[in-house]
């Protein structure tokens, strides 16, 4: 048996609300807010979220797969960067996927095969997006940011792979050149019916149609949705109830992009029940469609995977949503790192290893040759550091060049010991106190020496 | 520790310049004016020099990191010249530095000049350069005092009332003082409104950014004499360094600084000081943050730890006190140049107990003490002098 082993995802904190965007070009508000990025982050902090959540505490997976239309580097692999920020072996199988919509899905596909194939008994496939629309476009009221993370492998099997369908279809809907900071497309009901509800369709009628399974039997449908209706004419084209169709959270989350079809799986997965059928589809110049039996080791999770974390934060307007959403790209110098300080210190600073003491216990950071506890320099061992602990003492700095301010400094003592310092993340400027429970957290630092560059951050814990 | 070194060296020189934004003067010029003052305050061609120890933390531009910037600024060529840098402790460890070589009879005379352009930089604020990439991104110089402000506020109490009564005091002894950068007082109420930098520390709360120089001239106290009677011993030296990393530190308690204890401790033994509250007549002590001076006052020993508040809550740090602490103004009025603010306490203390330091003058000084701190509270400094 194949399929997914476990799931999760990763919404940022921020909300943009409608309100504040048409207050924004003067015009008139939907109802809902979207899920918006800080702006310390991007899709791989975001995917990497998703994925450390999925891989803190189970057995490394063999491959790891990231597909997002909005990777920071077009060469440089964000899935070894997240891998080895998940801390991962280098035998590790790393790859990127891009360049359509469909590409978590795609990610997806290629992980299940893989481990079909027998080339893999665990996969993680981990799908982020953070698109932009351009200002005052319907794009921009609509896409939202997320990560979703899928486990896939033979044992421990939570859903079933009953089949799957692919089509391929270059129909021209929507797109952005190499060049293109903005998603161009040709928004129109042709889009919708020739291309979104067409390939859908198609592809899930493949599906069912080689699983012999009837469309009435599907208990949880997942449609990644292109503007938050067009799904429900799909399901209701294929004859799925309204009431199986999972929510597309365009009023809460948004349309997520790559990620899309892997967060509304997990969402159906949160919901469904041993012995369902769960099917999902994803959209993008051709579809992807994945036919999921959800079998009675879905008991063993804790439901639901996908917590909502601290309760979200709303923008207080469209500037300052606009103002933190430019910052990383404006905003330019203050780091440099050479390759070889980079590659020596990679276990400390990207796989957050620190040295044990087997003479005293102590646990510290950085690593380090003689024990800061004992002084011993004799047995000192590599570990990797817990990521969660409590704030001992902070500042709210307002001096330090940040787009939000106060930067918040915390000295955070990390379960197990180790005492670490960082900045302090996707809280509230009064929500922060002492011994406060935070998480460690990958997040984009600054743009310098033309790289990006990524360290940990601490954020307030998203489950208890 | 031994007492070897005390009363074995002598300051017979001081040289201090206007402590400010002296955008007419470069770095030379600086180093220049107070090297000159403290020759002539000593009575001495420069030539007399045998050695000096430079303590500056971001030389001249041009120069590099090396001795090279007093040797060329003084003309002072051909003769052994040491850089010291060891944080915002940078000066008083150069004057540490001379005074041992000078105690073990290496040299008769030698000069310490310590000195700082800080606003010929492109940046504000203070230097950063030889910082770890990532690992501490975000910390600024107020923010690490202010982490451990919070903590000790956590664990004692008190809050920015205690801090705003700091500000108040050195600023008006700033007000006395025409070398100060700032030469005016503040109200409590002020210090409390004004825009905050880094929790709990407001604008007032803060050392400013300075440039300045100071200088002093030591010999063998033997020699002393022979250039004039003026002169001022001294009673004891001590360093300490801790982690410049405090905040990886899982012992580091965070309410103080251990090597302020430490390099007390050391000078206390050395200069025979049994009971300092009671011994010390006044004291230059770090204040680059209001919250330091008063977790000094505890390391220092004057008062037991958790007790900084009552400290100067009772008058007891103020001129009129029984013990002043920073009548010059300190760092939060007179400015901190960092390489110059070590050896310009050495000035305001050397003045004080030759009783020359005008509206400023504490009314008892036969000993005074200096205390200065860098880094983290990683590195402490302190030196204790006496009148003869």
């Amino acid at each position: 048996m194949i399929g997914i082993t476990s799931y999760n995802c990763y919404i940022p904190r921020y909300r943009l609300s409608q309100a504040v965007i048409a207050q924004a070009w003067a015009g008139r508000p939907m109802p809902g807010c979207k899920a918006v990025y800080n702006f310390d982050e991007d899709s791989l902090t975001m995917g990497q979220a998703a994925a450390w959540r999925l891989l803190a505490s189970a057995p490394p997976p063999e491959v790891l797969y990231f597909a997002s239309t909005t990777a920071p580097y077009w060469q440089r692999s964000a899935a070894s960067l997240m891998a080895a920020s998940c801390d991962l072996p280098a035998s590790v199988a790393t790859a990127d996927f891009g360049g359509s919509l469909r590409c978590g899905a795609s990610a997806l596909r290629a992980a299940l095969d893989a481990v079909a194939a027998g080339r893999a008994s665990r996969a993680c496939v981990v799908a982020a997006d953070a698109r932009e629309g351009a200002p005052e476009s319907a794009e921009e009221l609509i896409f939202g940011d997320a990560a979703a993370a899928l486990a896939v492998g033979s044992d421990g099997v939570i859903a079933e792979l009953v089949g799957s369908a692919s089509r391929s279809d270059d129909f021209l809907d929507e797109w952005r050149r190499d060049v293109d900071p903005h998603i161009h497309s040709f928004a129109s009901k042709f889009s919708l019916t020739r291309g979104y509800q067409a390939n859908v369709v198609e592809a899930a009628r493949a599906v069912l149609e080689k699983a012999g399974l009837e469309a009435r039997r599907i208990a949880r449908a997942a449609f990644a949705s292109p503007d938050g209706r067009a799904h429900a004419a799909a399901a209701k084209a294929l004859s799925i109830p309204a009431d199986r169709l999972e929510d597309s959270r365009l009023g809460d989350i948004g349309v997520t992009g790559a990620a899309m079809p892997l967060l509304l799986l997990a969402q159906a997965l949160d919901r469904a029940a041993a012995g369902d059928f769960v099917l999902a589809v994803a959209y993008g110049e051709g579809a992807d469609a994945f036919l999921f039996r959800v079998t009675d080791a879905i008991a063993s999770l804790p439901r639901p995977v996908t917590q909502p974390g601290p309760p979200p934060i709303e923008y207080p307007s469209y500037t300052v949503y606009r103002k933190l959403r430019e910052f990383l790209k404006t905003r330019a110098g203050g780091m440099e790192v050479s390759n070889v300080l980079w590659e020596r210190e990679e276990p400390q600073n990207v796989r957050l290893h620190g040295t044990f003491c087997p003479r005293c216990g102590r646990l510290q950071f950085p690593m380090t040759r003689v024990c800061s506890g004992c002084r011993s320099a004799e047995g000192l061992v590599e570990k990797p550091l817990p990521r969660a602990g409590r704030v001992f003492t902070f500042t709210k700095d307002f001096l330090y060049d940040a787009p939000v301010q106060p930067t918040i400094m915390a000295v955070v003592d990390l379960e197990g010991g180790a005492r670490f310092l960082c900045q302090l993340t996707d809280a509230a400027e009064n929500e922060v106190t002492i011994d406060m429970e935070v998480e460690l957290v990958l997040r984009r630092m600054r743009e310098s020496a033309s790289m990006h560059h990524y360290y940990w951050k601490a954020r307030p814990r998203s489950t208890p | 520790m031994s007492e070897a070194l005390k009363d074995k060296v002598a300051v017979i020189g001081v040289g201090c310049t206007k402590f400010g934004d002296n955008f007419d003067q470069g770095y030379e010029d600086l180093v220049v004016e107070a090297a000159h003052a403290a020759f002539a305050d000593a009575r001495i061609e420069p030539d007399r020099v045998d050695a000096a120890w430079l303590g500056a933390f971001s030389p001249h531009a041009g120069h590099g990191k090396a001795s090279v910037s007093l040797a060329d600024a003084l003309r002072l060529y051909g003769k052994p010249i040491t850089r010291v840098e060891n944080f915002c402790a940078t000066g008083t460890d150069a004057f540490r530095n001379a005074a041992m070589a000078v105690a073990a009879g290496a040299y008769e005379v030698a000069l310490v000049v310590g000195a700082e352009k800080l606003k010929d930089r492109p940046v504000r604020g203070l230097a950063t350069d030889g910082r770890h990439p990532y690992q501490a991104d975000g910390l600024t110089a107020p923010g690490i005092f202010a982490m451990a402000a919070n903590r000790y506020f956590h664990r004692f109490g008190g809050g920015r009332e205690t801090l705003a009564k700091v500000a108040v005091k050195n600023h008006h002894n700033g007000s006395l003082n025409g070398r100060a950068h700032f030469q005016m007082e503040v109200s409590e109420e002020q210090v409390l409104k004004a825009p905050i930098v880094a929790w709990p520390f407001g604008l007032y709360d803060c050392c400013p950014t300075t440039d300045g120089a100071a200088a002093a001239v030591i010999c063998r106290a033997d020699l002393a004499k022979q250039f004039h009677d003026d002169y001022i011993l001294v009673k004891g030296l001590g360093l300490a360094v801790t982690s410049g990393r405090p905040w990886n530190d899982a012992d580091f308690e965070y309410v103080g600084f251990p090597a302020t204890r430490a390099a007390s401790q050391q000078a206390y033994k050395m200069a025979g000081v049994a009971d300092p509250v009671k011994e010390i007549d006044l004291a230059e002590v770090h204040d680059c943050f209001t919250w330091t001076e008063l977790t000094n006052y505890e390391d220092l020993g004057l008062c037991p730890k958790g007790h900084g508040a009552g400290f100067i809550g009772e008058g007891r740090s103020a001129l009129s006190g029984d013990l002043p602490v920073n009548p010059s103004g300190g760092l939060k009025s007179f400015g901190h140049p960092i390489g110059a603010s070590g050896v310009r306490m050495i000035y305001e203390v050397v003045t004080q107990l030759r009783g020359q330091a005008g509206a400023r003058q504490v009314p008892k000084h036969d000993l005074g003490l200096v205390h200065n701190l860098g880094g983290p509270g990683a590195v402490a400094c302190v030196i204790v002098l006496g009148a003869p």
